[in-house]
């Protein structure tokens, strides 16, 4: 298992070196120049003062060769320095924090609700096959699956800010806020869930172990919990792991609707003023975290499927 | 029309019967159809205290559905739908789920034919054994860990406290064999079922893991009901032995009497089919399938494919109605027109 784990680590941090260049070169093959823009934000002078653009460009320190630039960026970036935000002169790591904090608390409750919706629904309809229950759960998660969140969203606030009033319909401040958003959220991850979880349940059923668990006197739900999730869990987590991080990146259309100040709306604007500190910060954050809950999936993974340990021979 | 179902003559409901089925009918049922095809259809078998009884037949004579029957495990689509599966006071066929839960595992235990995919890949086989013990035996953790130790040192497994942590996967087929066998005894039960227990095993693991049930069996008197198709397992662990086709039994006996003076044609059939008499270098097949039969309603199962029929020429009698398990001697009982007639029938078409 250590070895397992030492040789996730390794292939982790190989893919964080790739993912950092590539972050680092995003805004340059994007084309325009930051310090441009900069200036023109600040100055109504559409004619810029080259010496202007020279004084800007050093303290930027953007006059220096790309590949100096890129290693002094990445020994800051490791200590989780991203510089200063150019448009707010605000720290780039300040900035990313309060955006991740705000973003992974949705995702972590939406991705909750997906899951603890999904397994008893997707369970239920593998148990039943061609019933009733099982068709309901087919038509359901296929019409949510269809659902885009820019409809969802003014539906529900509509619905429950609007004509019911329960529920705010905007704003981060207040903890009832959440919900809304969280709801938006949950209804694809929780579709696709239910679906995977349906089909996983279904093989794992009529698996011969489970037979086999039966004869030797566990009653069906015994068998359900002690063999039967175990083994359906397995890939459910793969989809839950892709999902999560997808989610931990923010969500653009989510949190313009309800103006969250999360890590879409962030990197977002910061693509639009070309933000370079940010984009980079941003992006490569992002990727960092997707890139670490997958392999916490895997590991994860390889402690409930003890074969997947021998396969990648670590046993 | 299908005949009534007549119960045998002989007198076995005494109390040496372990396993006792009579008249079992199992369906299929395909949604959306309203005929149902029977997998078992009227089966009688009988298994005492302490014996091995084989039950042999080609594939799709009904031989596991039998055994999924009597331990409440039919798949989807599948149920009975007539006759009693006795075994002590309770008819298995009928009771209620919660019961049958009490039963499997502690006085019914079952063996699979493929050991490795009986086993839960993401679970400790300890684990796995000690079910029963918690279920039925009512043990702790502790102490079902220990007695797992034992059991698994019991059915021959080297290192038994360090197998007890292995995987499913980390196991050769007749090792995880021998850990069903330690899980179905586990809880002491009075009978087993094995279907084809060592089919999916080498030789020479076939052997090892037939002696160790033989020997298990003498040790704790259970009871066993073996279902194999493979003959020569029966001739060295059986002691009597019930020939199926098309979902009832059509010989039984001791496993001399049957073998030795086989008298229902397909029995004949079979051994000749089998290592035991095959000649050298040729094996024998039986002409027809056994769906022929599935699809009659009246007559003997056996008359599109029997030979004897059309040799003596009772082919009529055969395809009018079925012959009655009738007794040919001791507990020898056969399921045969020819051989109620007796032997100068038979005389005349094999020693002209």
């Amino acid at each position: 298992m250590v070895r397992f784990i030492v040789r996730r680590l390794l292939v982790l941090l190989i893919t964080l070196l790739a993912v950092s260049a590539a972050t680092f070169a995003i805004p340059y093959a994007s084309g325009g120049d930051p310090v441009r823009t900069i200036l023109r934000s600040r100055v109504s002078d559409q004619a810029l003062d080259p010496s202007a653009i020279a004084a800007l460009r050093s303290e930027l320190g953007l006059d220096r060769p790309i590949l100096v630039q890129y290693l002094s960026w990445l020994g800051r970036a490791v200590r989780g320095d991203f510089g200063m935000s150019f448009t707010s002169r605000t720290p780039v790591d300040q900035l990313l924090g309060t955006a991740i904090g705000v973003s992974g608390t949705l995702a972590v409750i939406a991705i909750g609700l997906a899951f603890l919706a999904a397994l008893p629904l997707g369970t239920l309809a593998a148990m039943r096959p061609g019933k009733r229950v099982d068709n309901g759960v087919t038509l359901l998660t296929q019409s949510f699956v269809a659902v885009p969140e820019y409809w969802l969203a003014p539906i529900l606030v509509l619905v429950f800010s609007r004509y019911l009033g329960w529920l705010p319909s905007a704003g981060w401040r207040d903890p009832t806020s959440i919900i809304l958003p969280a709801l938006t959220l949950a209804l694809r991850p929780m579709a696709y869930f239910t679906q995977v979880t349906r089909a996983a349940m279904s093989d794992v059923l009529a698996s011969p172990y489970m037979t086999a668990a039966r004869s030797r006197g566990l009653s069906g739900g015994q068998a359900l919990l002690r063999h039967g999730l175990r083994n359906a869990l397995l890939p459910v987590m793969t989809l839950f792991s892709l999902w999560f991080a997808g989610l931990l990146g923010g969500s653009v259309v989510v949190e313009v609707i309800f103006a969250i100040p999360g890590m879409g709306r962030l990197v977002y604007s910061a693509v639009v003023n070309h933000d370079v500190p940010l984009i980079q910060g941003g992006i490569l954050c992002t990727v960092a975290l997707a890139v670490l809950i997958t392999t916490v999936t895997d590991l994860l993974y390889a402690l409930i499927n003890p074969a997947v340990r021998v396969r990648d021979g670590a046993v | 029309m299908r005949l009534p179902y007549r119960p045998p003559p002989t007198p076995e409901t005494t109390g040496d019967t372990a396993l006792e089925i009579r008249g079992l009918r199992v369906e299929f049922s395909e949604p959306g159809h309203a005929s149902a095809t029977p997998a078992v259809d009227g089966l009688d078998l009988t298994v005492r205290r302490g014996e091995i009884v084989a039950l042999v037949g080609e594939s799709g004579s009904g031989k596991t559905m039998t055994a999924l029957s009597a331990i409440g495990l039919l798949p989807p689509g599948a149920r009975v739908t007539g006759g009693r599966i006795t075994l002590g006071e309770e008819d298995l066929a009928t009771l209620p789920p919660k019961r049958m839960n009490r039963v499997r595992g502690h006085r019914l235990a079952m063996l699979f034919q493929q050991p490795k995919a009986m086993l839960d890949p993401t679970c400790t086989v300890g684990s796995q054994v000690a079910e029963p013990l918690r279920l039925h035996r009512g043990l702790s953790r502790r102490q079902a860990r220990a007695r797992v130790v034992e059991l698994l040192r019991d059915v021959g497994i080297p290192e038994p406290e360090r197998r007890a942590s292995a995987y499913a996967h980390q196991l050769s087929g007749g090792m995880a064999q021998r850990v069903m066998i330690a899980a179905a005894l586990a809880a002491d039960p009075a009978m087993m079922i094995a279907d084809e227990p060592t089919t999916a095993l080498d030789a020479t693991v076939q052997a090892q893991i037939l002696r160790l049930l033989r020997h298990k069996q003498r040790e704790s008197g259970m009871a066993v009901l073996l279902i194999t198709h493979d003959l020569t397992i029966v001739t060295s662990i059986a002691d009597r032995v019930a020939v199926m086709y098309a979902g009832r039994v059509v010989e039984e006996g001791s496993v001399r009497e049957v073998f030795d003076a086989p008298e229902h044609p397909y029995t004949r059939a079979l051994l000749k089919a089998s290592l035991l008499q095959s000649e050298e270098g040729k094996l024998f097949a039986i002409p027809g399938s056994a769906t022929q039969s599935r699809a009659l309603d009246h007559g003997c199962r056996f008359q599109p494919r029997c030979p004897l029929s059309q040799d003596l020429g009772i082919a009529g009698r055969c395809s009018g109605a079925e012959p009655p398990l009738h007794t040919c001697g001791g507990e020898h009982r056969c399921r045969c027109w020819a051989s109620e007639h007796g032997t100068e029938l038979r005389g005349e078409a094999v020693g002209v």
